[in-house]
């Protein structure tokens, strides 16, 4: 039999019978709904810093420190004689309770030569970045993060004021813009020199950024220095380093992975709702052979062959299961677009994913709607035609 | 003359062991082409048996069935099926229509399963309705008919594929008398224009429309006269 004609049957049917079939789509309807937003949500949230990664720092590589006392300023020196370095800037850190007039919490705060402020690019929100000259050894100026100046109660009006790092006064500069960069929330910055005065101790640093002169030689660089801080802090063959060294694109990967991870894991709890639809198909469908036994045996005495009721069968399974899909994703695609505004991403809609899904339900019909079809095309006529 | 349906020594049993019955047992029947039979018996006889048969729906225990020339015995499913298709239009007791189907498809749908396009086999179903007198409903359902209008949709869809024998199965029983009269009237019309009829009853008015009448009891051919009764 025509195809059309038997799809063109299973619309009437799907129509004749409107609550069971909404009933018996609504599985399908959910797990294409949750698989569409799950996924979403794992790449929207993934690809904002995904962005922010890729904007900054694909010539810059990061040396830290597996331990406060692992990398020292003689190693930054030793590093800036390497060739195709273009900056060699360092950081040290230490947590400080940090103190405002209306509230103290406690902070990671990182010294930073003024070198950072190239290498880094850090986003301000108000006021500035500590400047480039600082005159004097003591110089007590601070930079906040917006969560930071959030704690400690602060707003845009607060630059110029001071607050307490520890027992010392230090005036804040500026306040930086969170949503930019990775690993600034949270965290204080203040001179190198000054650091090592109230927070750190000479001559250890806590990470060392190298910014390279073009992106291709990172992989090249991250070798050699890898070789020289190694023979620089005695570590033979075999013994693990007392440093890591990252660049941008082991973050990219990093973040690739979670992504992949976080998609294939929500997609897979979102699967097996679909794949419960499916056995609401195949039960509704076993159902509808039963009662439609008689009409069978009218089909089979007419002239129809098994392999066409059986295919007549799987097409009301595979129309179900796809009027279902189409359905779950458009409302999916509505959630998806709502979490993408709530959680401030990107929403974006993915053909791969939709047609994924479409062929993912259709699949699903055609697996659970296989038995019921087989079974209707087993019937034999004599009986079915006798079938009450 | 044309055999279209021929029965040598057949036999039907159904079940095994002390619990076996047999529902046909030697029957040996010769149906020529353009007759007009009608099969009698009471409930029990083996009428729905030999209606089986004879409907390429089944196959005999032992014995021969040869409808169209095509032996049974040898046929699997598929070819079984198509032998209905070509050589059987069925009209059954209570119509059995397709639900959810309107007039016209009914009727084209045994041109569907033979693989005719879909507008030259309801271009077809359309003739044969028009024929009947059911041209104007054609786009009803079931539902929407009478017992006669359903029967007259059920015998156009027997028709339309020009079968070598049409087999009707108590095709009065449902309908009222004067109903049945008209359907008769209408399969005597068709076996003036020489189609094959034959007719599974247990109602001998019906019967008695016939050209000729075989009549079963427990199995067995007991009588077959032809002429007016």
């Amino acid at each position: 039999m025509n195809i059309l004609i038997a799809a063109r049957l299973a619309f009437a049917r799907i129509l004749a019978t409107k609550t069971r079939s909404g009933l018996t789509m609504l599985g399908i309807i959910i797990g294409v709904m949750s698989l569409i937003a799950l996924v979403s949500v794992a790449q929207g949230a993934t690809s904002g810093i995904q962005d922010q990664f890729k904007g900054l720092g694909a010539r810059n590589l990061t040396i830290t420190g597996t331990t406060p006392q692992s990398i020292t300023i003689e190693d930054a020196q030793a590093i800036a004689q390497e060739p195709g370095i273009e900056i060699v800037s360092e950081t040290v850190s230490g947590r400080v309770t940090l103190s405002s007039n209306q509230a103290s919490t406690i902070s990671q705060i990182v010294g930073v030569d003024p070198d950072y402020k190239t290498v880094v690019d850090p986003d301000i929100f108000v006021g500035s970045f500590l400047p480039d000259v600082i005159n004097a050894n003591d110089a007590r100026l601070i930079v906040l993060s917006t969560t930071l100046a959030e704690d400690l109660e602060l707003d845009a009006y607060s630059i110029g004021s001071s607050i307490a790092v520890g027992s010392t006064e230090f005036t804040i500069v500026g306040i930086l813009d969170d949503a930019d960069g990775f690993g600034t929330r949270g965290t204080a910055y203040i001179p190198m020199e000054t650091a090592f005065k109230y927070v750190a101790v000479p001559p250890y640093l806590s990470s060392i950024t190298v910014q390279t002169v073009n992106e291709k030689i990172v992989p090249e660089v991250t070798k050699n220095l890898t070789a020289l801080l190694k023979s620089r802090h005695n570590i033979t063959e075999g013994r693990e380093a007392d440093f890591v060294i990252t660049d941008a694109s082991q973050i990219l990967d990093a973040i690739g992975t979670v992504e992949q991870f976080l998609s294939l894991l929500l997609g897979g709890i979102a699967s097996i709702s679909l794949v419960v639809g499916g056995i609401g198909i195949m039960n509704i469908m076993l159902v509808s052979v039963r009662e439609r036994t008689r009409e069978i045996g009218i089909r089979r005495a007419i002239g129809a062959q098994q392999s066409q009721i059986l295919t007549q069968f799987l097409i009301e399974a595979i129309v179900l299961s796809l009027i279902g899909g189409i359905i779950g994703v458009i409302i999916g695609e509505i959630v998806a677009y709502f979490l993408a505004s709530l959680g401030e991403w990107n929403f974006a809609l993915s053909p791969t994913i939709i047609l994924a899904s479409l062929g993912f339900s259709m699949f699903i019909g055609v697996v659970f709607g296989v038995w019921p079809a087989r079974a209707a095309s087993k019937l034999k006529p004599v009986e079915a035609l006798r079938f009450e | 003359m044309t055999v279209v349906v021929e029965m040598s020594n057949v036999t039907k049993t159904f079940g095994e062991g002390t619990s076996i019955v047999r529902a046909l047992d030697g029957v040996d029947i010769r149906i020529q082409k353009g007759e007009f039979v009608a099969i009698v018996g009471a409930s029990g006889s083996g009428k729905s048996t030999m209606m089986n048969l004879i409907g390429c729906l089944d196959k005999p225990t032992t014995g021969l069935v040869k409808v169209a020339g095509e032996d049974l015995s040898k046929l699997n499913d598929k070819k079984l099926t198509s032998l209905r298709n070509y050589a059987i239009g069925f009209v059954f007791q209570s119509f059995f229509l397709l639900p959810k189907t309107d007039a016209l498809d009914n009727v084209a749908t045994p041109l569907f399963y033979r693989g005719v396009p879909a507008r030259e086999a309801r271009k077809k179903a359309m003739e044969i309705l028009t024929k009947l007198g059911m041209a104007d409903r054609h786009t009803h359902q079931s539902t929407e008919l009478s017992g006669g209008q359903q029967q007259r949709v059920a015998i156009a869809r027997a028709l339309v594929t020009e079968p070598s024998l049409i087999l009707a199965d108590e095709p009065t029983g449902a309908l009222d008398s004067n109903t049945g009269k008209q359907v008769m009237d209408l399969f005597e019309s068709l076996n003036k224009e020489g189609k094959t009829i034959v007719l599974i009853t247990h109602d001998l008015d019906v019967a008695k429309r016939a050209k000729r009448r075989i009549t079963l009891r427990d199995g067995k051919v007991i009588n077959d006269e032809s002429g007016a009764a």
